[in-house]
């Protein structure tokens, strides 16, 4: 634990004061990890959200047909999505897909001696390699949690317009309705929690790697396992902070 | 008053879990030796280059790099430091994800200086390691002699005073052994350059080496068991270093058991 508050430490001075003093990260490594961090996941986080937006829509639809109240179903999506579903699902599909890609990338630089390579060459790792990989996941993370909550909402749609026989202007409208701005902006607010959760859990768990390839293997499990949960944790927290200050 | 020795090592002592694995290890490097660190697997010959380097921090003891103690340093002075010396590994430790190129420009950019400089240095220095035309190749598609070529060049990327070499030539041919023990000849003799070298290749050791010392295993793990220049090593009739540079398989260092030994150790299951 001790290890890893120092590692959030070294990423705020490497990301904030650094920069204004000495030898600042590259721009273009950061770039370069929003490219496999962000835009490479976008279509698991499509399907996920497609697939999610309709399954929202399906369930909510046999429930509130017993009510006759079919006409809320868009409410449902929306409200479910913006503010829990969306930023949690992306949030897995990116723990699954990118933040075990970096604990096992980090992981392997570490056991073939290239990251004490760097600090011999007197390039600190965390500002060569850490901090581009956080900056591409606070901007990618909160980006692709607004396109799987527009993806979600275009798999409701389908559903709503088939079998519902519903309006597609009346289901866009009921969806602006029933969300408010705070609905986004908490899910929005949520995703860039998780964004810093999961990138400092993937990269530490891969500078931490000791003991060859199995040593990778046992941190990327430990990485994905560690990252999911403190995602839920933090989740259930902020759900509660926001619940009880709304 | 003449100039402090580059490297100067005084009884450096490393225990991991309660194993002594360096004890009391002292030894001096002036500038323009190269320096032959040599000894049996094991014997703690990485784990003193490591700790030269400050790379690992001793159990007790000093290390003092161009005069100047590097196992309490402040990161400021340790920067400075690392920017005199360079360091071949014994894999190469090349960036995967970066090309040939990109690795050995990589300690260049990072300092900013201009791409167009850092592009000429670049060429420069895959010439030197006999590797012209690879730079835009990945690790990952050149051997493993290559890559220990272009781990040579990124070393040499920054012109350092001081080098250290974990094992060079382990893995290439005889031709590129000479062609890496006459490099490392001509920036010691004529550039004033320091080398420190860990190796099993006795040939190449005799050939450039201007000091050895060796390190013994067993009971005399973590211990100097000889140091001279290349000629005292040769005629100092310790038995264990004899049996070293020959190459032979039976003599004090034994690698089996005894034929009572193993009767008894199979018998004892």
């Amino acid at each position: 634990m001790g290890d890893y508050l120092r590692l959030n430490a070294e990423i705020l001075y490497w990301t904030f004061i650094a920069p204004f003093k000495k030898r600042g990260f590259s721009g273009a490594a950061v770039f370069r990890q929003m490219i496999v961090i962000g835009v490479q996941a976008i279509p698991m986080a499509a399907l996920t959200s497609l697939s999610i937006g309709l399954t929202l829509a399906m369930q909510g639809a046999h429930e509130l047909a017993r009510m006759g109240a079919t006409a809320y179903v868009p409410d449902l999506i929306s409200i479910s999505l913006l503010r829990e579903l969306g930023p949690l699902l992306v949030g897995i599909v990116v723990i699954g897909r990118s933040g075990s890609a970096v604990t096992a990338e980090l992981g392997t630089m570490k056991v073939s001696e290239e990251i004490e390579a760097l600090e011999v060459m007197d390039i600190n790792p965390v500002r060569f390699l850490v901090v581009p990989r956080v900056i591409a996941m606070m901007i990618m993370l909160p980006v692709l949690t607004v396109f799987g909550d527009y993806i979600g909402m275009f798999g409701g749609w389908t559903f709503c317009v088939t079998a519902l026989e519903l309006d597609t202007g009346a289901y866009i409208l009921r969806m602006v309705n029933a969300a408010t701005g705070e609905d986004f902006v908490s899910g929005i607010g949520k995703s860039v929690v998780f964004a810093w959760l999961i990138v400092t859990i993937a990269c530490h768990s891969g500078l931490g790697v000791e003991g060859g390839a199995e040593g990778v293997g046992r941190a990327t499990t430990d990485s994905v396992v560690l990252s999911i949960a403190a995602m839920l944790v933090a989740n259930a927290i902020l759900t509660g902070v926001l619940f009880l200050t709304a | 008053m003449s100039a402090p020795p580059v490297i100067e090592v005084h009884d450096l002592v490393r225990e991991f879990n309660g194993r002594r694995v360096l004890n009391g290890i002292s030894f001096q490097v002036e500038q323009g030796d190269v320096m032959i660190i040599m000894g049996g697997s094991g014997c703690g010959k990485s784990t003193l280059l490591r700790h030269i380097i400050g790379s690992i921090q001793p159990t007790s003891g000093s290390v003092k790099l161009f005069g100047r103690e590097i196992t309490n340093m402040t990161p400021a002075e340790r920067s400075d430091v690392r920017g005199r010396f360079g360091m071949l590994f014994q894999s190469g430790a090349l960036l995967q994800s970066l090309t040939v190129g990109e690795n050995v420009a990589l300690p260049l950019i990072d300092r900013g200086i201009d791409p167009e400089i850092a592009d000429i240095v670049l060429k420069m220095k895959l010439e030197l390691v006999g590797l012209t035309g690879f730079e835009h190749l990945k690790p990952a598609q050149i051997s493993g002699g290559m890559k220990k070529r272009v781990g040579l060049a990124r070393a040499l990327a920054l012109d350092p005073e001081l080098l250290f070499s974990d094992e060079p030539t382990a893995g290439l041919d005889p031709i590129m052994t000479a062609v890496v023990d006459k490099l490392t000849l001509d920036l010691t003799r004529k550039l004033g350059m320091t080398a420190v070298v860990v190796t099993h290749d006795m040939t190449s050791a005799f050939r450039i080496g201007t000091k050895m010392i060796m390190l013994g295993t067993g009971a005399h793990q973590g211990k100097i068991i000889a140091r001279g220049t290349p000629d005292e090593i040769r005629q100092c009739g310790i038995p264990e270093v004899m049996q070293f540079i020959n190459g032979e398989p039976d003599g004090p260092t034994p690698m089996k058991m005894s034929k009572e030994d193993y009767l008894q150790s199979l018998l004892e299951g």
